[in-house]
């Protein structure tokens, strides 16, 4: 017990310890914008690998490290579709994931948003044009955000969930620090 | 005790007729005609210990009307691998099935029944395997006359498990989509209360057609695609990727270029293994020491993103050498930043032994025996935890590991404990190479330019030891640089089945905490 506490004291908090993005001049449709209105307080995440190389799902995992620590921004990740309030799915999507794809959209409770996070979930990636890849996520269900990078990284995605959840005029997040 | 005689010289002792081609001073061939080769690959498994590392075909069309399929064997007691090989000429699509012998066979069989329409005669198992049952008849997208962009259309269809019945048996199916952040696959359970009594492994969702995607490439241009096989082992794919090249291009890749090539595979294992060791106390619920490795991970990760430029180190690797001069950059910082992590992660390893609870869940779940893991050729992290002596590095050593040999961790019971002491050793031990890369790294050029052009039809073999295990490729070269055959064999590809074995009579609850124990790449192993 003494060399768990000795552990946690030394460590102290790591929470916050990571580069932040760099700007990007990408802007998100105030579509989007509009349906995240109801998830500006507590956002409740999904993720579906559809084909991507894993590299995505590290990147997510990350997350959810004390580093990023993102359940501090109200963002939860769900074991299940029918918790969720938006998908983000990652990888060009493969003949033989089409169906769980189109599946799990149906599962998750309307009103909900898409993420297609990653280059290849948003135009295939290096995978573009195989006989085994039916096309990027959009293809098959709408998409309402795009988080771009191969992989993108942790604060990217942050980042791109806070700015998605920060309202059109800027107004501050309510979810904030 | 007399001096044991190679596999070559017993191989010809008893099958005096054949010929021995040496393409390389690594390999020993021999072309046999397609009804003696059962007889020849038995005698290489059973009689000479030779476990079959890879099993694929090859289109040789146009060059040739003909498909080939090659058997490699590693050889335990020899550092030379065994490649058998085969000829369907003209219409001829069937040949004899292994499985019945070497059950590491199964897999690679069924795999070349689905891409190519080769028929393995008196296989146990012809269900489909990467195709799924909507694919239509006839699609073999790995036949020369297949074209890579077409369409595939859909059928009806529908995948049959294998069912136990009785009273009180049921089934649990779970997947393809899992409850955290994985990626899809799908287990079929029977189960009689608790207690698992048969799984089944059904992958193969996320199937991209990489090797296909490959045959698009020309030589040079093609790690970007390598890179992404499996996006956690990025240095172990495009590195064995550009050493198959490289042999076919004659290139002597320069002393700097080796190490800093075995400094790279080294950072991707050590931030891999401690993301695992952390992932696997998660699953027994320990999340204190899942929070500190997760945190130790990150800091590896940012150091990958200072060093390369990307958190996963990609884009470093080029044909004949490495692309980014990472050690010369911030070569102190990188020894600061490991110093700091073997320590912090020396006092984790005590707290988390001294967790009798931990421990417990650990002990004696999921044991894969040395005799499964063998007739499985399990390799990598899951073969060394029960007691299967190999490891690339120092077997058949490749980048600069003829120099800053390897000490190989091995463990026997083959446990989920057995497999998290030997990621937890490899970090040290790979900690300690990074130090030993940095005094001994020696000045001069990271790349070197090709003098030399492949004719088509060559071909050349790599094997690297990524952190789950060996990474194997295999690459024909064919007209206009282009690349004719590419075979990739993730380390997952060979561990899946045999986690089927390792879950057998354990409850349904500790099946995530030994699947995560194995944790195999699911992109790497559906390609």
């Amino acid at each position: 017990m003494f060399r768990i506490l000795k552990k946690s004291l030394k460590t102290g908090v790591v929470t916050g310890q990571y580069p932040e993005a760099g700007e990007t001049s990408e802007r998100l449709p105030p579509e989007a914008h509009e349906k995240a209105m109801p998830f500006r307080q507590s956002l409740t995440i999904r993720e579906v690998d559809t084909g991507s190389c894993n590299a995505c799902e590290m990147e997510m995992n990350a997350l959810a490290n004390p580093v990023y620590d993102i359940e501090r921004f109200g963002i939860h990740i769900a074991a299940s579709p029918r918790h969720a309030d938006a998908l983000v799915v990652t990888g060009p999507v493969t003949v033989n994931m089409e169906h769980p794809l189109k599946d799990v959209y149906k599962q998750t409770p309307d009103p909900k948003l898409v993420i297609a996070l990653g280059d290849c979930a948003i135009n295939c990636g290096v995978f573009k044009g195989s006989y085994a890849v039916t096309g990027p996520v959009d293809r098959h269900i709408p998409v309402d955000v795009r988080i771009s990078g191969c992989p993108p990284r942790p604060s990217e995605i942050l980042r791109a969930l806070e700015k998605l959840r920060e309202g059109e005029k800027g107004q501050p997040n309510l979810a904030g620090r | 005790m007399t001096e044991r005689s190679s596999p070559a010289q017993q191989i010809q002792s008893a099958f005096p007729d054949l010929i021995a081609k040496y393409p390389s001073d690594r390999l020993v061939q021999y072309r046999v005609d397609k009804s003696r080769l059962p007889e020849l690959a038995r005698f290489l498994h059973e009689k000479l210990r030779g476990r079959l590392a890879v099993l694929f075909a090859v289109d040789c069309r146009p060059l040739a009307e003909k498909y080939e399929i090659q058997y490699l064997f590693a050889s335990g007691s020899d550092q030379r691998w065994v490649l058998l090989t085969i000829e369907l000429v003209g219409q001829d699509r069937l040949f004899t099935s292994i499985t019945p012998s070497v059950h590491a066979a199964q897999w690679y069989e069924r795999e070349i029944r689905d891409l190519f329409g080769l028929i393995p005669q008196g296989h146990p198992d012809l269900r489909r395997l990467v195709r799924h049952e909507h694919w239509p008849k006839g699609t073999h997208p790995l036949k020369k006359d297949f074209l890579w962009d077409k369409t595939i259309g859909w059928q009806q269809g529908e995948y049959r498990f294998r069912h136990i019945e009785g009273e009180g048996v049921f089934e649990v199916p779970v997947g393809p989509i899992h409850a955290g952040i994985i990626e899809p696959g799908h287990f079929r359970f029977s189960v009689a209360g608790e207690p698992i009594m048969q799984l089944e492994v059904r992958h193969f969702w996320k199937h991209r057609g990489i090797e296909k995607l490959f045959e698009q490439q020309t030589l040079t241009t093609a790690i970007p695609l390598a890179e992404r096989v499996s996006g956690d082992t990025t240095i172990g794919h495009s590195l064995a990727y550009c050493q198959a090249v490289e042999t076919l291009l004659h290139i002597e890749v320069p002393r700097r270029a080796r190490y800093l090539r075995s400094f790279l595979l080294e950072l991707e294992r050590l931030h891999n293994h401690l993301g695992d060791v952390g992932a696997i106390c998660n699953d027994t619920a320990y999340t204190l020491a899942h929070a500190h490795c997760s945190r130790m991970k990150e800091q590896l990760m940012q150091l990958n993103d200072r060093l390369t430029g990307s958190r996963f180190l990609r884009g470093t690797m080029a044909i004949g050498g490495v692309r980014k001069d990472a050690l010369a950059i911030q070569r102190s910082e990188t020894i600061d930043v490991l110093d700091r992590i073997e320590k912090d992660f020396s006092e984790l390893e005590s707290i988390i032994f001294a967790n009798a609870s931990l421990t417990d869940r650990l002990e004696t779940t999921g044991v894969l025996t040395e005799r499964t893991a063998w007739d499985h050729g399990a390799v990598g992290v899951v073969g060394r935890a029960s007691g299967i002596d190999h490891d690339i590095r120092r077997d058949r050593p490749f980048a600069a590991y003829d120099e800053v040999p390897v000490k190989v961790i091995l463990y026997r019971y083959g446990d989920v404990r057995a497999r998290l002491r030997v990621r937890m050793d490899e970090i040290h031990e790979s900690i300690r190479l990074i130090r030993e890369i940095r005094q001994k790294i020696p000045q001069g050029p990271i790349v070197a330019a090709a003098d030399h052009l492949p004719q088509a039809g060559d071909w050349a073999l790599s094997a690297v030891e990524g952190w789950r295990g060996e990474i194997l490729y295999f690459v024909m070269a064919g007209e206009n640089g282009l690349i004719h055959r590419c075979k990739v064999r993730d380390p997952s590809f060979v561990n899946w089945p045999a986690i089927q074995w390792a879950v057998v009579g354990n409850i349904v609850p500790d099946f995530p905490l030994i699947n995560k124990s194995f944790n195999l790449s699911y992109a790497g192993n559906d390609l």
